[in-house]
């Protein structure tokens, strides 16, 4: 037993860690007048968490694939012969697998960085307790989500990480388009939760149900490798209800992880701190559906019909949500948008069956985005603005968060060497190498390789925008300045891991938590060429950015023509929101009102008219009742009749007509 | 025996002659007069049927003492003793329903033996060895339920008590 | 030594019952009330007595015995039912049993 099994006993202790920071923060911040306190505590049992994760993910590449559950029984029904042959048992459990590190590595390190940052980036604001609180509850959810041994748990910890960040985003509540955009993540995402629920309820169902099911523990219904881990496709077999629970599971996944249809509400997040969109969009809230479908994929595998529906939404959402970024004037937004074609990206790939080539992106799109994030937040927190067309020449104010950010999009453009690189290639070279065997995913191929272009442009025309120039273009802006060196540090750290993660993949220890992933194909020889086609593509989205915006140029677009028209199209998100706004007012408020009628009129109808009925033959009744004895006596009188009458007439001839004795 | 039926013909037309009258004079007075002649035309009847001692009983407790009991609680309620009393009935209906009753009777009735049935003499001494012998506590019982009722009775009318 | 033939004496009793019952319903004097209920139990007393003839020796004197505690028992109720006339008088004043309706909801 090496020191590192033990990490693996203690990976319980990085959940518990930022929950006990959770409740001290919580608790006790508000008792205080200065707050800062509260944000160190925070920062310093998210550092212990980080440790914690970094030994959990040191130990499992010290031993490679292996697998550790620990877990407690939570409700166990025995199976019975016949309809119900399995019996189910939940657990509640911590299981540590190589994608669960890999996670807790992101989650915790990325956990680490945004609270450090929030210290002088949040310094101004008030609510401070409670936003370090929900932050560390945040991780708590997150680090739970990935340590779940079982889809129940995993789902407890999923709505718990909606809840924080349905706080997050509202965090300035007292502002109604950050409360409204709020209620817009949870609800949005609520839709896929639910999608998600019904799927566990079918897998439950088929489980339960099922003479025998391979691949999952005996009685148990958790996440196992068995006797060979990963074994994609346990469940077996393309019934259409294995196909629905898949597509039930990507309805999920595409909420969390804001995949078309279901994306509207992550560029409204913008409303909440840069910091929380920093942790969202790099480590906890969206990374958490495309885990979900890493972790279906590799437990209890999708159907084929689910990888095309899930290569759909992954390749179109990825080419849909860069165009939108295409135009967008303001540069969080632009980052929202890139995060929604990235992590179209990495759905992509998993419903490919490329899993670990999705999650290897996961990693390094973790690193880069929260370095943009970052980089971002720290030209809002020095120049008071989000739109980019006011910014301009911050780069000679600005020298490192300008190499930050270039770095940034670099990575996420995908220039050779950077960590972006590797991994977006290793999805396009993946997928390329199937299209013999699977030509309809030809569409969406083409669709993620167009994308490429699409996002060298964008990110460089927000680099060109903010950075480039010889000054700022709204002269009213506040001289910028670098920041302290608690924002300074998430930057330099990230920097090098946006650069640097993704060669870690080579290192045979490291792609040990990628298992299966191999070498990036990029580097064999069949698809140099493609490799070479996306560099170009990143080449020609630079030039055109440069030609467009660079050196503090302004590309101004005439308004009548069909550009112009597109434009507004995009900038309008296709009228998504529109819609589906029309959809919650319109079509919600006309069935709302048939629904009031039939209530009003015809069930508090059929309740009063019964009402009505017996209060009238009650009060009819009542007048039978004289308190005349006589009367009282009558009707016994007529009783005894009655039965005397039933007894000589009634009786003789039902003996007869029956025939009893 | 023909003696015997008319006994019974003229003691039945006296019973249901004198029950209607009682019922049916607006003298409370001649009310319990007919009553009285009731009791005794129904002991009359007993005699004829062979039971001698409960002749007597009927003789002494309903003749006697219920009568007397009757004219009492009349003299007590009316300030005038001679008052008319209304008959205000509730419609044809319970004169229907008897003559229903009385129907369903006659209709059982033919179930039943219709030659005679001879009666026999008995010995008193019988009847108080069946009431003092039986299965139950007959008489027992009787005088628990009559002593209550006798508790009850002067509860009632109790002074003081409105 | 008397012969009666059943359908005679249970014409009497039937007779005697609805009088009593006719007398129940219609009577608004709560004397005439009692009357009326002595009246029934009187026919029902009537068909004891016969019926222990009717069985003669075999039946033993079941019937006559039943009688004994009916007539005790119709003695008492009547001893009762003047209590109740005594009260009632005194409380309203009146014996009319329409007026004490107070037997109701």
């Amino acid at each position: 037993m090496s020191g590192f099994d033990v990490a693996f006993g203690w990976a319980w202790l990085i959940p518990t860690l930022t929950a006990v920071a959770f409740v001290i923060v919580g608790v006790g911040g508000r008792r205080m007048a200065r707050l800062e306190w509260g944000g160190w505590v925070a920062v310093a049992f998210s550092f212990a968490a980080m440790v914690v994760g970094i030994l959990v993910a040191i130990g499992e590449m010290l031993a490679p694939g292996s697998y550790t559950d620990s877990s407690v029984t939570w409700i166990s029904i025995p199976g019975s012969p016949g309809t119900f042959p399995n019996g189910v048992q939940l657990d509640i459990g911590i299981l540590v697998d190589p994608i669960s590190a890999l996670m807790l590595l992101v989650v915790t390190v990325v956990g680490f960085l945004v609270l450090l940052y929030s210290i002088e980036y949040m310094h101004h604001d008030s609510g401070l307790a409670r936003y370090y609180a929900e932050l560390s509850l945040f991780l708590t959810a997150m680090t739970g989500l990935v340590l779940s041994d079982n889809l129940l748990e995993f789902f407890l910890f999923w709505e718990l990480v909606g809840v924080c960040s349905y706080f997050l985003i509202g965090f300035y509540y007292e502002k109604p388009s950050a409360a409204s955009a709020a209620k817009e993540a949870f609800l949005v995402t609520r839709v896929g939760d639910v999608l998600f629920l019904l799927g566990i309820f079918i897998y439950f169902a088929v489980y339960a149900t099922s003479g025998s099911a391979p691949g999952w523990a005996a009685g148990g219904f958790k996440f196992t490798n068995g006797s060979a881990p990963f074994l994609a496709g346990a469940m077996g077999g393309n019934t259409p209800l294995l196909t629905v629970a898949g597509l039930m599971m990507l309805g999920g996944a595409a909420g969390k992880s804001a995949q078309f249809p279901l994306h509207v509400w992550l560029p409204d997040a913008m409303e909440g701190p840069t910091t929380v969109s920093a942790l969202i969009h790099a480590a906890t809230m969206v990374a958490a559906g495309v885990y979900l479908l890493a972790v279906v994929s590799l437990f209890l595998g999708f159907t084929p019909t689910d990888q095309l529906a899930i290569v759909a939404v992954g390749g179109f959402t990825t080419f849909f949500a860069a165009t939108m970024a295409v135009v967008n004037p303001d540069i969080k937004r632009v980052i929202a948008y890139s995060t929604i074609s990235q992590l179209g990206y990495m759905v992509f790939a998993v419903g490919a069956g490329f899993t670990m080539v999705g999650l290897y992106h996961l990693f390094t799109h973790a690193f880069f985005k929260a370095l943009l994030f970052l980089a971002a937040g720290s030209v809002i927190h020095a120049v008071g603005t989000q739109d980019l067309f006011k910014m301009g020449g911050l780069r000679k104010t600005m020298p490192l968060t300008a190499a930050a950010f270039a770095i940034g999009a670099l990575s996420l453009s995908g220039f050779p060497g950077s960590s972006g690189f590797f991994s977006k290639d290793d999805i396009l070279g993946s997928v390329y190498a199937t299209l013999g065997t699977h030509p309809q995913y030809w569409p969406f191929f083409l669709l993620a390789l167009l994308t490429v272009f699409l996002t060298a442009y964008y990110i460089f025309r927000a680099w060109f925008l903010a950075f480039g120039g010889d000054g700022p273009r709204d002269a009213t802006l506040p001289h910028a300045h670098e920041p302290g060196w608690t924002m300074r540090l998430p930057l330099v750290v990230l920097s090098a891991l946006a650069i640097g993660a993704g060669a870690l993949v080579f290192d045979p220890a490291f792609a040990s938590l990628l298992p299966g992933i191999g070498v990036p194909p990029t580097f064999r020889g069949a698809d140099l060429a493609l490799s070479a086609v996306s560099v170009g593509l990143v080449a020609c989205g630079f030039g055109l950015a440069y030609s467009f915006w660079g050196g503090g140029r302004v590309f101004e677009l005439s308004e009548s023509t069909w550009a112009a028209r597109v434009r507004a199209l995009l900038l309008h998100r296709y009228y998504f929101k529109a819609g589906y706004d029309w959809i919650g007012l319109r079509a919600t408020y006309t069935v709302a009102r048939a629904a009031d009628f039939v209530e009003r009129y015809v069930i508090d109808g059929t309740v009063r008219g019964f009402e009505r009925l017996f209060a009238g033959l009650s009060d009819g009744l009542r007048r039978v009742q004289t308190g005349v004895v006589s009367d009282y006596a009558a009707y016994v009188v007529g009783g005894l009749v009655g039965f005397l009458l039933l007894l000589v007439f009634l009786a003789p001839w039902l003996l007869q007509t029956v025939g009893g004795g | 025996m023909i003696l015997e039926e008319l006994a019974f013909l003229a003691i039945a037309v006296v019973a249901v002659v004198t029950a209607l009258l009682a019922l049916l004079t607006r003298e409370l007075v001649h009310t319990i007069i007919w009553i009285a002649l009731f009791f005794v035309d129904l002991s009359a009847l007993y005699f004829l049927l062979q039971a001698p001692f409960l002749g007597v009983l009927q003789l002494g407790v309903y003749a006697g003492a219920v009568t007397i009991l009757l004219l009492f609680g009349v003299m007590v309620t009316r300030k005038r003793i001679f008052s008319r009393e209304a008959a205000t009935g509730i419609g044809p209906g319970p004169i229907v329903l008897a003559g229903l009753t009385l129907t369903f009777l006659a209709l059982g009735s033919e179930e039943l033996p219709q030659n005679g049935v001879v009666v026999h003499a008995y010995d008193p001494t019988l009847l108080s060895q069946t009431l003092f012998n039986a299965d139950g506590p007959w008489l027992l019982l009787l005088g628990l339920v009559m002593l209550s009722a006798l508790a009850g009775a002067i509860y009632l009318v109790r002074e003081g008590r409105e | 030594m008397s012969a009666f033939s059943p359908a005679g004496l249970l014409a009497l009793s039937g007779a005697l019952l609805s009088i009593g019952l006719f007398g129940i319903l219609t009577r608004r004097n709560f004397i005439l009330l009692l009357i009326s209920i002595e009246i029934a139990i009187n026919a029902a007393v009537l068909n004891f007595v016969y019926f222990a003839a009717f069985a003669g020796a075999t039946g033993g004197l079941t019937g006559q015995a039943i009688a004994v505690v009916v007539i005790g028992l119709a003695a008492t109720e009547v001893a009762v039912g003047l209590a109740i006339v005594l009260a009632l008088n005194r409380l309203r004043g009146s014996i009319n049993v329409a007026e004490a309706a107070t037997l109701k909801f």
